[in-house]
C-alpha cells in the first residue's frame, strides 16, 4: 500500500516538474514587470532599478529559476512581491478558505445528489424521473457567476439578510464566519446537485439492470434493501471519479465566485497575482494546485476498491 | 525631524525620492539642523522651485515625519510614531488597516486648513479596507458596511445621490486623462495627422459621457485646479471636422487603421478609447481598439510601443511635474511623448527659478507649443467622487485624492 | 418519450439561439457599437426591446452578435481541442513505453495548469482576440479528450478485429485508421456535446475575469462583466447575457442527451 502511493508520487514529480518550468516561463514571456506595475506612472529608471535589484529580478532567468527550485524544495517558497509576505502560508490561508466552501458545498451536493439520483433510477422514465432530471439539467445549465450575483442582488441587497462584501474565518467566529460562506455555498450547491444528481442516477440505473440486482429481487429482499445494499455502493463508483474530478476544477474555477462574493481565496490570489505579475505567488499557487490535484486523484483511486469490489480484484 | 530626515537621505534606506535630493536630481540637500525645537533649517546647494512641492509627492510618503522610538534597537520597524491624530493599530496585508485613536494629539486651534490646523480625530476607530472589486465596494457602501468609498466611479454619482441613505462629495482631481501619441510612429510622426485626430474629438462630450459630466474638458497638461491655469490654459482644441478632413487629405491619409491601446481596469481609459474611436470615425480616421491588462499597457507606455494609447497619469502637484512627465529625451526615456529642445530648456527653467510670474509665462509658451506639436492629447482631469454614507459628517475631500479622517464623524 | 422531449426542447433552444446567431451576421436591429450616450441604460421599451447597456448601444443587438461570437469561439475550440485531442490520444493509446510515459506527462501539466494564465499567457502572443481565447481554450481542454481517446483504444488495442488487421499484415497506421478511429467516435461524439457547454462557460467566465475576447465586441461573458456593476440600477445589463447563457447550456445539455441516449443507449452516462 506505501509502496503503491509512494510510486503514484513519484511519477507525478516529472509532471509538477514540467508545470514548475511552463509557469516559470510563461510568466516572464508575458510583458509587464512587476517592479514598474509597483511604481506606477511616476517610476524613473533609477528606483525601476533599485526595486528590481531588491526584488532579485535583475538575475539571469535559469538563475531564477533554480534559486526558485532550491527554495521549493527546502519547503520555502519565496516572498510575494506586492506585499512581503512569506508565499506558502499566504496560499495555505488562502486555500483553507476555498476549500472549506468547496468541501462543504461538494458534501452537500452528494448528499442530494445521491438519493436523488437513485430516486430517479429506481422510478425510470416516471413522471418522478422526468421532474428529477429536468431539475438537474437546468441547475447545471446556469452559470454559476451568475447565480451567485443574483442570489447576491436578492438576499444581499435587496432583502438585506446576508453581508454582501468581506469575510471572518469560521474558526474566529463561527456564527459571523457562517454568514459569509453561506451564499457562496449555496450557489455551488446547486450547481454541483445538478451535475452530480444526473452522474448517480446514469451509474444507477447501469447497476439495477444487472443480474445480481433482478436475482436479489427475485429473492424476495425488500426493495429498500436492494437499493441500500446492492444498487447504492455499486453506483457511487463513478460518482466518486465525478467528485475527484468536480474538486480538481474547481479550486480552479472558483476565481469567480470569489470574485463575486470578494472571499480571500486562492483563486483570486491566483488572478490578483497574474494582473500584478507576482512571480513567487503565482509559481507557488501553481505548484500548490497541482500537488494537491495529484494528491485528490490519488485519493479517489484509493477509495474507488471499497465501493467496487470488481475494480479491487484488479 | 532631524533624524527622520537623515533616515531618508541614508541610501541604505532606499527612500524613493532620494536620486532627487542627493545632488543627482535637482539639489543636493547639503545639511539639515535645527537650531531650536521649533526651526529646522535646510541647506540647499542650488536654488530649487520644486522643492517643498518635491517633499509633498505622495510616492515620497509625503516625506513623512516619524520618530525614533519607531524602531528597535536593531534598526527594524517596531510600531511607527508618526505625527497624525491616529496610531496604527492593526494591519492584515491584503485585508485591512486598522487605526486608533491617539487620545495625546494636540493640532493647532482654527478651522481645518489642510496643514496643521483644527484636526481633531472624532472617532476612535479607523478601518480601511481592501475590496478589490468596486462593484463589491458599491454594494458595500449601500449595505452599511463601510462608511466610506473614495475612489467611486463617476458613474455612480447620479446613483449614489439618488440613494437614501448615501451621499457624495465631489472634486477635481489633479490627475490627467489623454490619448498619447507616439511621434516616432512613420504614420503619425506627422503632426498633420495628429492635430486632424485632436480636431477630431468633440472634447466637452468626451469629458462629460465618460465622467458622467464631473469633469470640464482641458486641453493643457496643468491641471485645471491648478493656480497656473491661465486663460492661456484654457484655450484647448475645438471640434472642426472640415479642417481635421483638410489636414487628412494634406497629409496623404488614405484610412490605414491606427491602433490605440487602452485597457479595463481604469474606466475613463476604456471609455474615452471607445468615444475617441467613435468620434474619429466622423472625420474618417480609423482606430483599431486593443485592450490590454494593465500590467502590459503600462509596460508599452513604458518602452514607448505604441501608436496611440489611452493613459492616464496620477497626480502631479506641480506644473512643472506636470510638464516634465510628458516630455523628455526619448533616447533615453521612450516612455516620454514629447522630445523637443525647445521645450526641455524652458521646462529646466521653470524648475529652477522660484519667479511666479516667470514661471507662468514659460507653462504659456509650453502649452502653445503642445497645441501646435500635439504629442499628446489631454483630454480632461479627473474628479475624485467620494460616496459616504447619510449619516456622516465633515468628510471634504481635496485635490490629492488620499481620504483624510479626521474631523469625520 | 422522455427521448423525444429532451430532443425537442433543446433542439428549439439550440435552433433558436443559432439562427439568432446566423442572423447577426447580416442584420441587427441596431448596430451593436453604436454609441448614443444621450440613450445610456434605457430600460427595455418599444424601440430597445432589451434595453441600452451604459454606451447607449442596443442590448438586444449585442446579445445577437455575442451569440454569433461566443458559438463561433465555442466552436472552433471545439473543434481545435476534439482534433488534436483524438490524434494524439489514439497515438498515445498504441505507442508504448517511454515515449507513452513523456506524452502522458505533457498531457497532466496541461490538464493541472489554470486557465487563467494559460488564457492570459497565450493572448499575449497572439493577441488580445477570439483567436487566442480559441488556442488558448483549445489547449485546455484538449487533454481531456486525449485522456478519453486513449481510454477507448487501449480498451480496443486487444480486441480481435485489430489483432487481425495486425495478422494479415497492414501497417499500424491503417490499423488506427480503418479499425479503432471509427469505434473512438462515439464516446468522442459524447464528449463534444458536453465539452461545447464547458467552452461557453469557460469562455463567459474568463470575460468575466478580465480576460476573453475584448470589448467593445460583444461576447455574453462580456457584456455580463461590463453588466455587473448596473445590476442595481440597470438589472438587464446582466440579466440577459446570463439568460443566453444559461438557456444555449440548457438547450446543449437537452440535446446531449438525447444524442448520447441515440448513439449507446446503454451508456447513458452523464
Amino acid at each position: 500500500m506505501i509502496g503503491y502511493i509512494a510510486r503514484r508520487v513519484a511519477m507525478a514529480l516529472p509532471t509538477l516538474l514540467l508545470v514548475g518550468i511552463a509557469v516559470f516561463t510563461l510568466m516572464r514571456l508575458i510583458p509587464g514587470d512587476p517592479a514598474q506595475l509597483m511604481l506606477g506612472d511616476a517610476a524613473d529608471a533609477d528606483s525601476l532599478a533599485r526595486l528590481r535589484e531588491r526584488l532579485g529580478l535583475d538575475q539571469a532567468l535559469p538563475l531564477q529559476f533554480l534559486r526558485w527550485l532550491t527554495q521549493v524544495v527546502q519547503g520555502d517558497f519565496g516572498h510575494s512581491i506586492t506585499n512581503g509576505l512569506a508565499v506558502l502560508p499566504l496560499v495555505w490561508e488562502r486555500f483553507q478558505v476555498s476549500a472549506g466552501i468547496v468541501l462543504i458545498a461538494v458534501a452537500l451536493a452528494a448528499l442530494v445528489a445521491v438519493p436523488a439520483g437513485l430516486l430517479a433510477a429506481w422510478r425510470q422514465n416516471r413522471p418522478l424521473d422526468v421532474i428529477i432530471v429536468a431539475g438537474a439539467t437546468l441547475l447545471l445549465s446556469i452559470p454559476s457567476f451568475w447565480l451567485g450575483l443574483l442570489l447576491l442582488l436578492l438576499f444581499g441587497l435587496k432583502l438585506g439578510w446576508l453581508p454582501v462584501v468581506g469575510y471572518v474565518a469560521m474558526g474566529d467566529d463561527f456564527g459571523q464566519g457562517l454568514l459569509y460562506v453561506l451564499l457562496p455555498i449555496i450557489t455551488l450547491v446547486m450547481i454541483e446537485t445538478g451535475v452530480l444528481t444526473r452522474m448517480s442516477r446514469a451509474s444507477a440505473i447501469e447497476v439495477l439492470r444487472l443480474e445480481y440486482v433482478t436475482h436479489a429481487r427475485a429473492k424476495g429482499v425488500p426493495e429498500w434493501q436492494v437499493l441500500l445494499r446492492h444498487v447504492l455502493p455499486n453506483a457511487f463508483a463513478p460518482t466518486l471519479t465525478l467528485i475527484g474530478l468536480i474538486l480538481g476544477n474547481l479550486l480552479g474555477g472558483i476565481a469567480v465566485l470569489e470574485t463575486v462574493f470578494t472571499l480571500p481565496g486562492l483563486g483570486r490570489l491566483l488572478v490578483d497575482a497574474i494582473y500584478a505579475r507576482d512571480y513567487p505567488v503565482v509559481q507557488g499557487v501553481m505548484l500548490f494546485t497541482a500537488l494537491i490535484y495529484v494528491l485528490i486523484n490519488l485519493i479517489v483511486d484509493l477509495c474507488y476498491p471499497i465501493f467496487d469490489p470488481r475494480v479491487a480484484a484488479q | 525631524m532631524v533624524w527622520t530626515w537623515k533616515r531618508y537621505l541614508d541610501p541604505a534606506t532606499g527612500w524613493r525620492c532620494l536620486p532627487e535630493l542627493d545632488g543627482r536630481g535637482m539639489t543636493k540637500i547639503t545639511a539639515v539642523e535645527a537650531p531650536n525645537a521649533k526651526t529646522v533649517v535646510f541647506k540647499l546647494e542650488r536654488a530649487a522651485g520644486l522643492f517643498l512641492a518635491t517633499m509633498a509627492r505622495a510616492d515620497c510618503g509625503a516625506s513623512a515625519i516619524y520618530h525614533r522610538s519607531s524602531l528597535g534597537p536593531d534598526g527594524k520597524w517596531k510600531e511607527p510614531v508618526g505625527t497624525g491624530p491616529y496610531k496604527l493599530l492593526e494591519w492584515k496585508k491584503g485585508q485591512y488597516v486598522d487605526l486608533q485613536r491617539f487620545d495625546g494629539y494636540a493640532s493647532l486651534p482654527g478651522p481645518r486648513d489642510g496643514y496643521t490646523g483644527g484636526k481633531k480625530a472624532e472617532v476612535e476607530k479607523v478601518r480601511f479596507m481592501v475590496i478589490p472589486d468596486e462593484a463589491a465596494a458599491k454594494a458595500a457602501l449601500y449595505s452599511g458596511a463601510i462608511d466610506v468609498f473614495p475612489e467611486a466611479r463617476s458613474a455612480d454619482v447620479a446613483e449614489l445621490k439618488a440613494n437614501p441613505q448615501a451621499k457624495v462629495d465631489v472634486v477635481p482631481a489633479m490627475g490627467m486623462i489623454a490619448l498619447l501619441i507616439q511621434t516616432r510612429d512613420p504614420l503619425l510622426k506627422d503632426a498633420r495627422i495628429r492635430k486632424a485626430l485632436a480636431l477630431a474629438l468633440d472634447m466637452p462630450e468626451m469629458a462629460s459621457a465618460v465622467t458622467d459630466g464631473l469633469s470640464k474638458p482641458n486641453s493643457s497638461a496643468i491641471p485645471s485646479s491648478s493656480p497656473f491655469y491661465s486663460a492661456v490654459h484654457a484655450t484647448g482644441f475645438k471640434r472642426d471636422i472640415a479642417q481635421a478632413k483638410k489636414l487628412l487629405a494634406e497629409a496623404g491619409y488614405a484610412g490605414q487603421p491606427i491602433k490605440m491601446l487602452t485597457n479595463k481596469r481604469y474606466t475613463v481609459c476604456f471609455d474615452a478609447a471607445v468615444l475617441a474611436q467613435a468620434m474619429a470615425a466622423e472625420a474618417g480616421i480609423k482606430i483599431d481598439l486593443e485592450v490590454l491588462d494593465w500590467a502590459t499597457q503600462l509596460d508599452r507606455y513604458t518602452k514607448g510601443d505604441y501608436q496611440t494609447m489611452a493613459f492616464t497619469y496620477s497626480a502631479r502637484l506641480d506644473p512643472s511635474l506636470s510638464y516634465e512627465m510628458i516630455s523628455g529625451p526619448k533616447a533615453t526615456q521612450p516612455r516620454k511623448v514629447w522630445d523637443d529642445a525647445f521645450v526641455q530648456t524652458r521646462l529646466a527653467e521653470s524648475m529652477q527659478t522660484s519667479d511666479r510670474a516667470r514661471r507662468q509665462t514659460l507653462f504659456d509658451e509650453l502649452h502653445r507649443k503642445m497645441m501646435d506639436d500635439v504629442p499628446i492629447i489631454v483630454l480632461f482631469n479627473g474628479t475624485d467622487a467620494v460616496g459616504m454614507r447619510k449619516s456622516l459628517t465633515g468628510y471634504k475631500s481635496w485635490a490629492a485624492a488620499k481620504p483624510r479622517l479626521w474631523n469625520v464623524k | 418519450m422522455k427521448l423525444r422531449m429532451n430532443a425537442l426542447i433543446g433542439g428549439v433552444l439550440i435552433a433558436t439561439m443559432l439562427s439568432l446567431a446566423l442572423l447577426a451576421l447580416v442584420w441587427t436591429p441596431f448596430d451593436p457599437m453604436q454609441l448614443s450616450l444621450r440613450a445610456k441604460l434605457q430600460p427595455p421599451s418599444a424601440a430597445h426591446w432589451l434595453g441600452t447597456d451604459e454606451f447607449g448601444r442596443d442590448v438586444l443587438s449585442r446579445a445577437m452578435a455575442g451569440a454569433a461570437t461566443s458559438c463561433l469561439v465555442a466552436g472552433l475550440t471545439v473543434l481545435f481541442a476534439v482534433t488534436t485531442g483524438t490524434l494524439i490520444g489514439v497515438l498515445t493509446g498504441f505507442v508504448r513505453g517511454w515515449a507513452d510515459r513523456i506524452l502522458m506527462a505533457f498531457n497532466d501539466a496541461l490538464l493541472a495548469f489554470p486557465g487563467i494564465l494559460l488564457a492570459l499567457g497565450v493572448m499575449v502572443v497572439v493577441g488580445a482576440n477570439k483567436y487566442g481565447i480559441i488556442i488558448a481554450l483549445g489547449l485546455a481542454y484538449a487533454p481531456t479528450v486525449v485522456r478519453v481517446v486513449r481510454g477507448t483504444v487501449l480498451s480496443l488495442r486487444e480486441k480481435e478485429y485489430v489483432e487481425a488487421s495486425r495478422m494479415i499484415g497492414n501497417p499500424e497506421w491503417l490499423t488506427m485508421w480503418r479499425h479503432v478511429l471509427p469505434n473512438c467516435i462515439a464516446p468522442v461524439a459524447v464528449l463534444t456535446t458536453s465539452m461545447f457547454g464547458w467552452v461557453l462557460l469557460s469562455e463567459s467566465a474568463l470575460s468575466f475575469l478580465g480576460l476573453g475576447v475584448p470589448p467593445p465586441a460583444p461576447t455574453w461573458g462580456n457584456m455580463l462583466a461590463s453588466g455587473r456593476p448596473y445590476m442595481q440600477s440597470a438589472v438587464w445589463l446582466g440579466l440577459v447575457p446570463g439568460l443566453c447563457i444559461a438557456l444555449t447550456l440548457l438547450g446543449i445539455n437537452l440535446l446531449g442527451d438525447a444524442v448520447r441516449d441515440r448513439l449507446d443507449p446503454r451508456m447513458s452516462r452523464a
